[in-house]
């Protein structure tokens, strides 16, 4: 679904992804973590080429990034993504943060629109909060609906930036919950996350970043309980302050 | 010396008088609604030039604004009546100045011009002010330029500008009354013209002054209400740069 061969990218001088190399099967659910400035945002902003590359190739969905002649609207209309901070149009009801979209990119009418976008809505728990506005929601249902909002264009692949960590942490389970669901259900997710309860749960592979590299992947435990290089313990028993064992032994 | 000013208040509302002050009023409205019109398009094409990732466009919106933005706007208002006709062709020059109503449609020109370059620029820190994320998340939709701006830079671009922009429309409405330079029988062109007539300028200056300071308080009360009412959702945009 996903295939980054050899790709590198610099900021100017600074080597931000190094010689990357993953593939990402349908229906697989990739968990990136790794410390601050190590190229994970940058690395999933690649797949929709928010941010192009300057080496290598990336194949989404047969389509290849480095190809002038790739359709960016046909490739982002099939890859959703939700960020850190959420970003819903602030001028627009819930609601109509979904429909845009859908009725601009998709040619749908503004009936078959809002009838996707409130069964979106009713999937992710706000159907009540159809004509809110983001500054009336949650920062919790602003996720929730930005997840929605990236649901109605029918995407195969879902990227996620971070979403719960600007969240109040009670309000993290609420937007895990529908990513967990997703999941389940079969879509491709790429999720930069640092919520190991998550990762241990839904994701088939971790991928450890430092410094542009991949530095290691695997299966959660490989990952979280016998990583292999020292700068990857040191990144876990650092960001996780519990012992990694107690989070593991509460699977199954 | 004596004030020996004698006050006549029928002269303004009797025949032919009251017929220039109406019209006097009519034109400056007319002078008004066009220019917010024209001048809102203009300044928002200079505004997304000025913004542009394409160089020429930028360049050129950047001269456009230090043209225009940096000579009076009464030079913009003479310079349409008197020169433009002159570099066009001859026959539409000559057209032009035969027009009869070619004072207001130069004022309009005029006005125009120079209110585009204030308002691009109310526009442009406005644009500044929207979060990367916003268009981030329409590019990610697969909305297309147009689609960003049209959908969701331009409806925030002018959220959050409201009170300059409305400023600024208020000092625009006032400056129509430079129109009477070239002519344009706008209110103030009516009491001058009234003036001169019959002597009894004070009395229809009067009435004009008060004509202009019920307009103005009407567009301001209108504004205070429209940001009140667009209220809800520009608090959010700083929210969600957070
Ligand atoms: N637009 C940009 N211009 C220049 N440098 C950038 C830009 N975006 C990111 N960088 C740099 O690239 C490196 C990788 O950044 P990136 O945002 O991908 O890291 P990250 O792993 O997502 O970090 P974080 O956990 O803080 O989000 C960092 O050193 C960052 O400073
Ligand atoms: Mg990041």
């Amino acid at each position: 679904m996903i295939k980054f061969i050899a790709t590198n990218k610099w900021f100017k001088d600074r080597h931000v992804l190094k010689n990357i190399n993953l593939e990402i099967a349908k229906g697989e659910v990739i968990v990136i973590c790794g410390p601050s400035g190590a190229g994970k945002s940058t690395l999933i902003r690649t797949i929709n080429k928010l941010e192009p590359i300057d080496d290598g190739e990336i194949i989404v969905d047969g389509m290849y990034l480095s190809d002038p002649k790739t359709d960016l609207t046909l490739l982002r209309a099939e890859i959703g993504m939700v960020f850190q901070h959420f970003n819903l149009y602030p001028h627009k009801s819930a609601i109509k943060n979904i429909t845009l979209a859908p009725r601009k990119v998709r040619g749908l009418s503004k009936n078959q629109a809002t009838d996707r976008a409130e069964k979106l809505l009713d999937k992710v728990g706000l159907i009540h909060r159809r004509d809110a506005f983001p500054v009336q929601l949650s920062g919790g249902e602003q996720q929730r609906v930005a997840i929605a909002r990236s649901l109605a264009m029918e995407p195969k692949i879902m990227l996620f930036d971070e979403p719960t960590s600007a969240l109040d942490p009670e309000l993290i389970n609420e937007v895990l919950d529908v990513m967990t669901s997703l999941a389940k259900e079969g879509m491709t997710m790429v999720v930069v996350t640092h919520e190991i309860g998550f990762a241990q749960k839904v994701a088939d592979r971790v991928v450890f970043m430092d410094d542009g590299e991949i530095l290691e992947e695997g299966t959660p435990p490989d990952i979280f309980v016998n990583p292999r290089h020292q700068r990857t313990k040191e990144f876990m028993s650092s960001v996780f302050h519990i012992p990694i064992f107690d989070a593991n032994q509460e699977e199954d | 010396m004596e004030f020996n000013y004698e006050f006549d208040w029928a002269i303004p509302f009797t025949d032919p008088y009251l017929g220039m002050i109406i019209t006097g009023i009519k034109v400056t409205l007319i002078l008004f609604a066009a220019t917010t019109v024209t001048s809102l398009c203009l300044g928002t094409v200079i505004a997304i030039m000025r913004i542009s990732r394409i160089t020429i466009l930028r360049a050129a919106g950047t001269l456009y604004v230090e043209i225009f933005r940096n000579v009076p706007g009464l030079f913009w208002i003479l310079f349409f009546y008197f020169v433009f006709p002159e570099l066009l062709p001859e026959k539409w020059g000559q057209a032009l100045n035969h027009y009869s109503h070619y004072p207001v449609v130069a004022g309009i020109m005029g006005l125009t011009v120079d209110n585009a370059s204030y308002v691009s620029d109310i526009l442009r820190s406005g644009r500044l002010a929207i979060p990367h994320g916003q268009r981030e998340a329409a590019i990610s939709t697969g909305l297309g330029r147009v689609q960003q701006y049209s959908h969701v830079l331009l409806p925030q671009m002018f959220r959050v500008t409201l009170p300059p922009l409305g400023t600024r429309m208020v000092h625009n409405f006032k400056n129509t009354s430079l129109c009477m330079a070239i002519t344009a029988p706008e209110l103030t062109w009516a009491t001058q013209n009234i003036e001169s007539l019959t002597f009894r300028g004070i009395e229809a200056t009067s009435i004009a002054t008060g004509f202009y300071i019920v307009l103005a308080g009407i567009m301001v009360s209108i504004i205070i209400l429209l940001e009140k009412y667009l209220k809800i959702d520009v608090s959010s945009i700083n929210q969600s740069s957070a």
